[in-house]
Formats: structure tokens, sequence, C-alpha cells
């Protein structure tokens, strides 16, 4: 009685020229199949591997950009740059004979006009 | 047959073999699995906490105060190590630990004990070329204040773990440290930890904390610190205070709180190992202390708003002194017949307790505790205290008299200032504060902090006589080393001296000098408290504590570029079309 798995076990076992063929076809495109499928592991494991390092790097390259915050903002403390001010390049404060105030007054509007304001 | 019968024993010997692992099988797998399987949860499993990153914290014009950094913190693994003394040897020379403390922590047989927590980069480096599988690195958040002792009294630090310790880092630890996540990992047959992933893989990411944006002006806050240290270096001093605040708002621009340390050094937040409690204290909000003659304008605006007394009316200090109860309280300097405006000006006890006489206890304590003494300011800096203010009921027959003058009276430093920005911005006593602003940097909507008023303490037009009888101070009174170049001031200078402890007396070397006022006189920008604590040599607020609100008030304007009001023939009056 012929059934589908005996089918199947006449195509893949039949002893004939053409059975031969079919068995090398088969085994090769099983061998590719896994040679596919290996290849493909391989590659998610290599990509996994390029995440990673890359994630490493990334976080050492925060880290970095956090440390060099860190260092632009200690350098650009108020203390430093008035020591750098006053001690490298010689400046000094404006006195108040320096300082000359001029207020504009409108003669349209009657309201003066100052450059000053409160941050 | 025998043969046969030995061979169905042995087969029978055999099945009741299965039969009976088959039900001890059946007893686990149905019977007892609930409890089982829990405990091989319990033994299995481990919930690794993931630490969030905490907020970082900024001055108002968003320069960084605080920032988290992520750096190496050196763990080792005891059972793994076979010589514990020469490990202890090889991290001790870089670790620069004791090498027994070390030994003593890689001995035993545990999978894991840190070493040093968040050590330099230089150090983690030579720890990572030993490339060893004994000790290893684990990245660990660590706080960092780029300014070092700046503000450091009011950011406080953090412990170990991130945790808010002390000032704005304790204050707003919940809203800085964010929320903790979670892995449940497995532990492997050694139990090493080990990350499972793929599905199923259960986890909680941590979520970081919000930022802060302060009130405090990082520029303002270094103008301050400087200025204090140079003035109590030259007085010899043991220790100071200054705050700063737009009057209008009142919102904390700068904070300074310095005191003898141990270092030498002022608190570095950075470090906070080497300093004592005692030294990072926030001496603004938890101290209190006798402010002298700089509550005499509390005093000025409850008498004249209460019409007991004119501005220009003529009072006689002449005797000295004057006799209040059972106690005889002198003026520093003889005076004549002075006007109230010159009474303070002149800082003369005896004019001032008179007026204050007329006043009366009940009136007189309305206004102190409507000026917010007696009760927290409600600033968002942890450890504030009420102040020590008697209920008038209370008060004995020299009371009246002592208080007028600031004595009697605890108060703490933001208390005055809060008052003086009352003084200076119409008579409204505002709240300080010194957060601006929290960032959600989630997305989500943070929140702003407004200006509060807490409540009218005078009219607008008492304001207006008290802030000139305060400029009179700073032009021809005992303040006038506190006028600055180019601005108008007002404001009122205190020498209050401090209780004995040994004789619970007034001492006569120990001091508290000190200087209140607010710049430009005519619309303030500025409030300015400087308080210098027992200086040595030259002790009166006007000589010590007047210089310093000078100096503060000139560089601080300049930076915040607020015209020059009082420039003088320097002003120039361009008329244009």
């Amino acid at each position: 009685m012929n059934t589908r798995a005996g089918d199947l076990g006449y195509f893949v076992f039949e002893r004939s020229r053409r059975g031969g063929l079919r068995r090398a076809f088969i085994i090769l495109l099983v061998i590719t199949g896994l040679m596919l499928y290996v290849g493909g592991k391989v590659k998610i494991v290599r990509l996994g591997y390029q995440i990673e390092a890359l994630e490493r790097e990334k976080k050492d390259l925060e880290r970095a950009n956090g440390s060099l915050r860190i260092e632009a903002s200690s350098l650009s403390s108020p203390a430093r740059i008035e020591s750098i001010a006053v001690k490298k390049l010689g400046m000094v404060r404006p006195s108040k004979e320096n300082i000359v105030v001029v207020k504009r007054k409108r003669t349209d509007t009657n309201s003066e006009i100052q450059g000053a304001k409160f941050k | 047959m025998e043969r046969r019968g030995r061979i169905l024993a042995v087969l029978l010997i055999v099945g009741l073999g299965f039969a009976l692992v088959a039900l001890r099988l059946v007893y686990l797998q149905v019977y007892d699995r609930a409890e089982l399987a829990s405990r091989a949860e319990r033994q299995q499993e481990r919930l690794v906490k993931l630490a969030p990153k905490r907020g970082t914290i900024y001055d108002r014009m968003g320069r960084e105060l605080a920032v988290s950094l992520d750096v190496d913190s050196v763990y080792g693994v005891p059972s793994k190590i076979e010589d514990p003394s020469e490990v202890a040897r090889q991290l001790s020379r870089i670790l620069h630990e004791n090498p027994r403390m070390l030994e003593r922590k890689l001995a035993g047989d545990k999978h894991f004990v840190w070493l040093s927590r968040k050590v330099e980069p230089a150090e983690a480096r030579k720890v990572k070329d030993l490339d060893s599988s004994e000790v290893g690195l684990q990245a660990e958040s660590r706080r960092f204040y780029p300014n070092k002792a700046l503000a450091g009294s009011v950011l406080g630090f953090t412990g170990m773990d991130n945790e808010g310790l002390e000032g704005l880092e304790l204050a707003y630890d919940k809203t800085l440290h964010g929320v903790s996540g979670w892995v449940l990992a497995e532990k492997d047959a050694v139990g090493r930890t080990v990350f499972p992933g793929g599905p199923g893989f259960q986890y909680r990411l941590p979520k970081a904390g919000h930022d802060i944006i302060l009130t405090i002006d990082e520029v303002i806050q270094h103008i301050v610190e400087k200025e204090l240290d140079v003035a109590l270096t030259k007085a010899r001093a043991r220790g100071g205070v200054c705050i700063v605040m737009n009057p209008g708002t009142a919102e904390v621009l700068a904070l300074a709180v310095r005191t003898l340390t141990r270092t030498g050094q002022p608190f570095n937040p950075n470090e906070p190992q080497h300093y004592r409690p005692e030294e990072w204290r926030n001496r603004c909000v938890a101290d209190a202390f006798e402010p002298g003659s700089i509550f005499k304008p509390v005093l000025a605006a409850a008498a004249l708003e209460e019409k007991v007394v004119h501005p220009l009316e003529r009072v006689d200090c002449s005797a000295g002194k004057i006799k209040v109860a059972d106690r005889v309280i002198s003026d520093a300097h003889q005076h004549g017949v002075l006007t109230f405006t010159d009474v303070i000006a002149e800082s003369s006890n005896v004019g001032t307790i008179k007026v204050a006489l007329r006043l009366g206890r009940e009136r007189f304590y309305k206004y102190i505790t409507a000026f917010g003494f007696g009760r927290k300011t409600g600033v968002d800096i942890p450890g504030e205290i009420s102040g020590l203010v008697k209920d008038q009921r209370l008060w004995s027959g020299v009371s009246i008299g002592s208080i007028a003058i600031g004595q009697e009276i605890g108060v703490t430093p933001m208390q005055v200032a809060a008052a003086y920005c009352a003084l200076a911005n119409g008579g409204m006593l505002m709240k300080p504060y010194i957060v601006a602003e929290i960032v959600d940097r989630g997305g989500n909507e943070g929140k702003k902090f407004q200006p509060q008023a807490v409540g009218r303490v005078m009219s607008e037009e008492t304001c207006a006589k008290v802030n000139k009888m305060l400029q009179r101070v700073v032009e021809a009174g005992t303040g006038e080393k506190a006028r600055p170049s180019g601005y108008t001031a007002a404001g009122k200078t205190g020498t209050a001296q401090k209780i004995d402890q040994r004789t619970g007396t007034y001492s006569k070397k120990y001091y508290v000098s000190s200087f209140a006022g607010f710049v430009p006189a005519g619309s303030p920008k500025l409030v300015i408290l400087v308080m210098v604590d027992s200086p040595e040599g030259v002790i009166y607020g006007g000589s010590v504590a007047a210089p310093v609100f000078k100096s503060i008030a000139e560089q601080s304007l300049a930076y915040l570029q607020v015209t020059p009001d009082d420039m003088g023939d320097r002003m120039l009056l361009v008329t244009t079309r």
C-alpha cells in the first residue's frame, strides 16, 4: 500500500540514476541550508560582539565627556577667571573716575533710557 | 523453573525500585512543588539593583554646581584568591589603602567584596592593568562639585550610595535621586551573577533624577565668598555669614557661610570626610544670634507706622544712658539731642529705647512677628530654626529696651535678610527661596517656583521713610564705609555683644559685627547682609562688615549691569529726539 511516507521513502532511497541525482540535490540543499543557518548565527554573534564593543566605547566616551564637562566647569569657575584676569593679564576693576554714565532723555516722550537691566 | 523464578524476582525488585523513584518524583513534582520551586528561586535568583543617575544642580544661569559622573569602584573575589596578602600589598600601593584592611577583606570565601569605592581614574587604570580575575572594576555614580568649596554649605553633599546627606542635596534628595531600577538575574553554581536575557527577562530600567535650577548666581556667590574671606582674614574672625537676596522676590542670589575648620580651608563638598558637622552646618538658617543694632530699623518701622514718632522729631540722647526697669543701658558714644533719623544713623541706644517705650510692648511685638521673627522663614534649606522671640506677655521690665536695640532676641541671618527685603521692596514680607525650578528630563512638565508674599508689614509710605533714614546711616552715620562707589545705599550697622557661655553674661571680648542694607537705595536690586563672628581688634560693624557690603555691592551691581545712580558730575544727560 502506497502511503505518503512510502512515497517519500521511494523518492529518497530509490536506487536509480534519477534517484542518485535527487539524493545529491537534497544533501546539497540540506548542507546549504545548514551553512546559511550557521553563517547567520555566526553573523549574529559577531554583530553582538560588535554591538557590545560599541556599547562599551559609547559608555567610555560618555564618561570621558562627563569628565571633560566637569573639567570645563572647573576651569571656567569665576575664581579661576578672576585670578587669570588680575594676575596674568593685569586687569583691574574700573574705578568711579573711569566710568561715565550716559543717560538719554528723549524730548518727545520725556522718558529716560538706560542700558542696564536686572538679570 | 528456579532460574525463571530468580529472573522474575530481580525484575520485581528493579520494577519496585522504578516505582519508588516514580512515586518520589510525583511527590516532588506535585505535592511539594510550590515549596521547592520557591526555594530554588531563592537559591538561583538574585535581584540586582540598578542605581539611577542623580540629577544635576545648576545656578540661575545654567552653570553646573553639582554633577554626577560614572567612576570605577574596585571589588575583589576572595573565593578565587590564593594569596590575599600579596594581592592586598599590590592593591594598597595603587589605592593608597591600608594593606592589613585589604587583606582582611580579601581573606575568606566570599564571592564579592568592595575594596575601594569611587576611585580616581588613574587608580582605576592601574587596577585594570593588573588584568586580574580576582580583582575587578564596577562603574558607580559619583557626585562632583566642579567649583569645589563654592556654595558648599548650600549644596551640601551626598553619601557613598548617592543619598543626600546635607544641604540642598538632602532637602531635594527625592527629586534629585530618581527611581532605582532592577534586574532579576540568575546565580550560577558558584554564585556568580548571570544575566539571562531573552524572553521572560524581568527588569525595570532606572529613572534618572530631576535637575534643579537654583536662584543662586555663581558669580555673585564667588564675589560674596571672596570678599567675606578677605574680611575674616583681616579681622582674624572666627567665622562669618553673608546673604544676598533680590528684595522684590526674596530669591537668594548668594549665601556664604564661613567658619574655622580643621583644614583651614572652607568646606568643600567633594571631601566631606575631612570636615566636622559643625563645619558644614548652614549657619544662615541653623543658628540664632542677637542681632544688635541691625534690629533697630524694625523698631523704626513700627514706630513710624504707628505714628508715635516723626523722622525729624528731636529726641534727647544727651545723658548717654537710660534706665529701663533695673538695668542701665548706655550709648557707645555720647550724643546730644538728635532727630529720630539721626538716632538711627548714629545708632543711639538711648534714643531708640525712648521711642520703643512710647510704642509699647504689644505694638512692638506685633511688628516683630509681622517681620517674620520667631518663626521659620520657610526657605527650602534644611535645618532651619525659628529663632528665639519671647511672647510679649513673658517680657520683663527691661525687655522692651533690650529688644529695641537687638538684645534678648534670637534671630537667624535668613530672617534678618528677609526683613530687610521687606524694608527694601515697599513693605511686603516675602518667603525666601533658593530653588527656582525643577526640570524633568523625562519630558514631563517640571515645576517652577514663584515668589510668595507672606504679608504686608507696613505701608509703602512708612517704608519710604525708613528707606530715607537708612540712607542717612550710609551717607553720614555709622555706615559710611558701606557706601558703594557710584550707587546710593541704605542700611544699618550692628555690633552685638555675644553671650559668654561661662558666665552667662554679655562678653566684653566677643562681638558679632554686622551690616544689613540694600542697593541702590532708590530702586533696590540687592539686599546684602554681612555678619562677622568675633573679630579681633576693631569690632564695630561699621568698620568690619560695612566695607564687605560695599565691595559686594559694587561688584555685584556692575555684574548685573545696574546703572549707577550716584555718579555726581560723572553723569551725562544727553537729550535726543
